[in-house]
């Protein structure tokens, strides 16, 4: 059976010719919690990108199986979601069940299948009622987990998180935790939360100026000490 | 951040909000282009007119006071337009309503009609936005064949223009926390120049940003919604309300008042 997500040598230069990503191989199993955690800029939201194929550069990722190039882009994106780190830029419609239904909608489903899974994924992120409501009548951590039910509405194999967690209060990351520990799929989250990422994660790869640095079990690495602070990063508290 | 939104009574119910979205369009559009097109000199008749979106408003449930408060919001423009007129047309004319009669100058009763077609038709506005969901306004529009570009072009500035006010508001401050003294005309420029060009590029970033995640969700210029749009009889009576009264104004008032 194939990986979730293989990445093999995969390298990236922005534009201004800033090394962002370098030689970077990667497999993550089906199903699997992956945290991606390093310091700012270490290169985490360009490895997300590169999976869901918004990014070039040489190497090559496989999504399910399938190589992401042009050709296969539009199945790629059926089969990998990307959470963006600011739930304004993935709420893009007038409602919220506009916003939920718009993935379904691209994928040429019909309106009851699109309105089952509208009211699925509303019901899943804990918004069921609220689908006529405009996405800046929302607040913070509504936001957020809208913008994972505009996700879990394509019903993708792997999602990926950018700062899941960023400016939610502690109730609504811990409601996020819950969420994303009952959610099947495979998940990849980038984040810069020690604590969140303990807590949610099954295995971590600790990225650090576009290199892998460490990855595999998430007590070995997160609670080295040595290894965390060398990366400007904290072990969790426990 | 909280803001007070044109469309905030658009989530309400009643008989009006009820009406679908297309009907309510077309008839605010005609009824514009009617008190638009009316002569000069009929400023009696206008009071008529009013008449239909005040009913409107008033069937809707919208507080006059949230109307007249926008009205007053848009109204610096048109006021500077209406007033000038009385500078330059000083003719004078005699005007009448029932057995009271005035003389003044064209400029006046050109600013009267100008001022008294403005708060009719930004009445009628106000009840369209007021009584209609954006999401539903859009639909209709799209269901009646306008451009689809335009349709996304409305929702995204429906949609973000709330955020670039936030960022606004939020550099805004940082300047004031920041700006201990008086800086001078030339400098505050500067600063003012330099805030407008960040703003600029946070817009484009946010934009690149958003087309990430319509692309990600399978975008490919086709504009999609769930939402559904039926012509009932209530929305057939409304445009014969709409239709009869616009034409009995315009046919026995104008000959009347006139």
């Amino acid at each position: 059976m194939s990986n979730a997500v293989e990445i093999k040598n995969l390298s990236y230069k922005y534009p201004d010719g800033t090394t962002a990503l370098e030689d970077i191989n990667l497999s993550i199993q089906a199903g699997e919690k992956v945290a991606l955690i390093g310091p700012n800029g270490a290169g985490k939201s360009t490895l997300l990108l590169a999976m869901a194929g918004f990014l070039g550069g040489s190497g090559k990722v496989f999504i399910d199986g399938l190589e992401v190039n042009k050709k296969n882009i539009r199945k790629i994106r059926a089969i990998i979601g990307s959470c963006l780190d600011n739930p304004d830029d993935q709420l893009f419609m007038p409602t919220l069940q506009d916003d939920v239904a718009f993935g379904p909608l691209n994928m040429g489903l019909e309106a009851k299948q699109v309105e089952q899974r509208v009211a699925e994924a509303l019901e899943t992120v804990g918004l069921s009622g609220m689908g006529e409501k405009a996405p800046h009548h929302l607040s913070a951590g509504q936001k957020r987990a809208a913008a994972i039910a505009t996700i879990l509405s394509m019903r993708p194999k792997i999602i990926t998180f950018d700062e899941p967690e960023g400016s939610l209060d502690p109730r609504h990351r811990n409601n996020l935790t819950g969420l994303l520990k009952k959610l099947p799929q495979t998940l990849v989250k980038a984040t810069c939360d020690m604590n969140f990422a303990f807590s949610v994660a099954e295995s971590i790869v600790l990225i650090d100026g576009g290199r892998i640095i460490a990855e595999g079990n998430v007590e070995k690495i997160m609670l080295d000490e040595q290894l965390m602070t060398e990366h400007g990063l904290e072990t969790p508290k426990r | 951040m909280h803001h007070a939104h044109i469309d905030k009574f658009a989530y309400q119910d009643s008989v009006i909000h009820r009406l679908d979205s297309r009907v309510k369009f077309i008839v605010t559009v005609l009824f514009t282009a009617v008190v638009i097109s009316l002569p000069r000199t009929s400023v009696s008749i206008l009071f008529c007119y009013a008449v239909g979106p005040f009913a409107v408003l008033v069937l809707a449930g919208i507080p006059l006071r949230f109307v007249f408060k926008q009205i007053l919001i848009v109204s610096p423009f048109i006021l500077v337009l209406a007033f000038s007129s009385v500078f330059y047309d000083r003719s004078e004319v005699r005007i009448a309503f029932g057995p009271y009669f005035w003389d003044i100058t064209t400029g006046w009763l050109r600013c009267f009609t100008i001022l008294g077609k403005f708060i009719i038709t930004m009445m009628a506005l106000i009840a369209l936005v007021s009584t209609t969901r954006f999401s539903n306004l859009l639909c209709g529009l799209q269901k009646l064949g306008f451009p689809k570009i335009l349709v996304i072009q409305l929702g995204f500035l429906y949609r973000y223009i709330f955020i670039l006010i936030d960022r606004a508001h939020h550099m805004i401050r940082a300047r004031s926390g920041r700006k201990l003294k008086n800086l001078g005309l030339k400098r505050e420029v500067k600063v003012a120049s330099s805030m407008i060009g960040s703003l600029l590029g946070r817009s484009i970033d946010t934009a690149q940003r958003v087309n990430i995640a319509m692309e990600g969700r399978g975008f490919n210029g086709n504009w999609h919604s769930l939402s559904k749009l039926r012509v009932r009889a209530a929305d057939l009576i409304f445009i014969f309300l709409a239709a009869a009264f616009t034409a009995g104004l315009f046919i026995f008032v104008k000959p009347i008042l006139g």
